[in-house]
């Protein structure tokens, strides 16, 4: 349980080793945040991801909190879940007080992607709000898990009830929905969020208009069809220095610089249609829930090749490291046609 | 609230109990499945050693080498490891020397490393004897347990004894625990009493939380 809540700084200034140059509005129209307008706080916090509890939020305070020191210069983006278990409608496991926060950083700020996945138990008072992400009085907060997220698939499972499903390699499946005090956009940067792991950003690797030469993960990975072989050991580290100056440049967890800055674009959100879910009747197939498909042996065998990724680099990856990241989980993983990472 | 926090880290071969002996000893109870730990689970119990409050907060590291590639890296800052061999299979005290200087290499050198033959109840299986788990742990300056995360023999000393020996050196001055790199905070209301020792420079105030 945290007693203390470590200073707070804001993601905009102080997290950056690297002046990002940004291209959305630097401020939200009032409208945008009319309909979460009643979740700022009341000194009037200026940082949307703040106000709607997804940024510097508890999980953050506690990762980064002398306690555990973990991530310090990574963005956390985090949202509260309430634990569900399916049946004709989904139920909650656990008594309303119990909640789970989930959050995705990285281990070294400057990895274009997030690669780590924070789970905790969050034990609330009663009449708190949930989502609040400095409560006067603070909830009970159990970091459980730190998960690599090369080793998680998450899906966006029921857009309408606003679950996710979030299964491990080891099989291990949770339903999570997002607490009912979470405003729909929070729904929206959990989607906008699966996307990107999916299918990548315009600078990694997942972009299938970038051509990657050098790859330290089995072709077939690469290239969905191709044989199971390790592509030329030799090759990391060669050809770099470009593209990493272009990666560095970035200065932050491209993915998590990108669902903050959809906070500015509020309205685009509302006229895209996500191709992101089949109904739920297509959801139940035979497979959904433990018996793995043809696919997932697939991306199970992709874990054991766990020399071509360190999460933890002592300094800058080249891009072939980077790019493998993001491209490990390409081709295989949408067995229900959920988005998935 | 506590005086210090004490950071473990339970490491060794996949399948020798590492996720049971955490949940013995912060549950109480004993999970005969267990699923495989991938990256970190984090478990945290009081304990009292001197009339003091200790606070350990216990890293459960993934066995499987394919399952560590963040591991590595959380050596660092731990005061106590708990290194695991399982008492009926012989191979996993044989990683023991690779696990040890792992631990080494990452760790900062006053880390105290207990070396846990677990399984102890399985007695009729066993493949390695008590006395080669005490003469390895005599060789390389470790303490020695055996234990059994089922029947829970000797769990709770095995993770208190580590904390006493942590304890201790910290009285003898060995640990500075202004250096957050030792894996030891110093509680938040120990911390304006700690001020006056000598030892601490600036009264840091390094809580931040409880249990």
């Amino acid at each position: 349980m945290m007693t203390s809540v470590p200073p707070r700084k804001s993601w905009w200034t102080s997290k950056k080793t690297v002046k990002v140059i940004r291209s959305y509005p630097t401020f939200p129209s009032l409208n945008a945040w009319e309909k979460f307008r009643g979740l700022l706080p009341v000194d009037g916090e200026t940082n949307p991801g703040v106000g709607l509890g997804v940024e510097e939020g508890l999980l953050c305070q506690m990762v980064h909190s002398p306690e555990f020191n973990l991530f310090p210069n990574s963005v956390v983006f985090e949202s509260n879940f309430v634990q569900v278990r399916r049946s004709r409608n989904w139920k909650e496991i656990y008594k309303a007080s119990n909640t789970m926060a989930l959050g995705v950083t990285s281990s070294v700020p400057c990895l274009p992607l997030p690669n780590i996945l924070l789970m905790a138990r969050v034990k609330w008072h009663q009449g708190q709000s949930q989502t609040w992400n400095r409560p006067s009085r603070a909830p009970s907060i159990n970091l459980k898990s730190i998960l690599p997220l090369k080793f998680v698939e998450l899906q966006i499972w029921d857009d309408q009830e606003r679950v996710l499903r979030l299964r491990t390699v080891t099989e291990k499946i949770y339903y999570l929905k997002l607490h009912p005090d979470h405003p729909e956009t929070v729904f929206h940067f959990w989607i906008r969020l699966v996307q990107i792991l999916h299918k990548g950003l315009s600078i990694t690797t997942k972009d299938p208009t970038i051509l990657v030469t050098h790859c330290l993960v089995p072709k077939s990975l690469c290239s969905p069809g191709g044989k199971t072989e390790l592509v030329q050991k030799k090759s990391k580290g060669l050809q770099p220095s470009e593209s990493l100056t272009h990666l560095m440049a970035q200065g932050e967890s491209e993915t998590l610089s990108q669902i903050f800055s959809d906070l500015h674009q509020q309205k685009q959100y509302r006229s895209e249609k996500m191709h992101i879910n089949k109904t739920s009747s297509e959801k139940a197939t035979p497979c959904e829930d433990s018996i793995p498909c043809t696919c997932d042996l697939n991306w199970r065998d992709a874990f054991m090749f766990g020399e071509w990724e360190r999460e933890n680099p002592s300094g800058p990856q080249p891009l072939s490291l980077l790019g493998t990241l993001a491209a490990s989980s390409r081709p295989r993983l949408s067995l229900t046609g959920g988005n998935s990472i | 609230a506590y005086a210090y926090l004490f950071k473990y880290i339970i490491i060794g071969d996949t399948g020798v109990g590492k996720s049971c002996l955490l949940l013995q000893f912060t549950d109480k109870r004993f999970q005969p499945v267990h699923d495989l730990t991938i990256g970190v689970e984090f478990g945290a119990r009081m304990i009292t050693i001197d009339g003091k409050q200790i606070k350990l907060q216990i890293w459960d590291t993934a066995g499987q080498e394919s399952f560590r590639s963040i591991t590595r890296s959380y050596y660092r800052g731990a005061a106590g490891a708990l290194l695991v061999y399982d008492i009926t299979r012989r191979d996993t005290f044989n990683h023991l020397t690779t696990w040890l200087e792992d631990a080494r290499q990452h760790s900062n050198s006053n880390m105290v490393i207990m070396l846990i033959g677990n399984k102890s109840d399985l007695e009729s299986r066993r493949e390695v004897k008590k006395e080669e788990g005490e003469a390895f742990a005599r060789e390389h300056g470790l303490i020695f347990m055996e234990t059994s995360a089922k029947t829970a023999s000797n769990v709770e000393e095995a993770f208190i004894n580590t904390a006493k020996e942590i304890y201790e050196k910290i009285q003898e001055g060995v640990f500075d625990i202004n250096n957050e790199a030792n894996g030891i905070k110093i509680g938040p209301q120990h911390a304006a009493t700690n001020a006056s020792h000598g030892s601490n420079q600036g009264g840091q105030q390094a809580g931040g939380g409880c249990c």
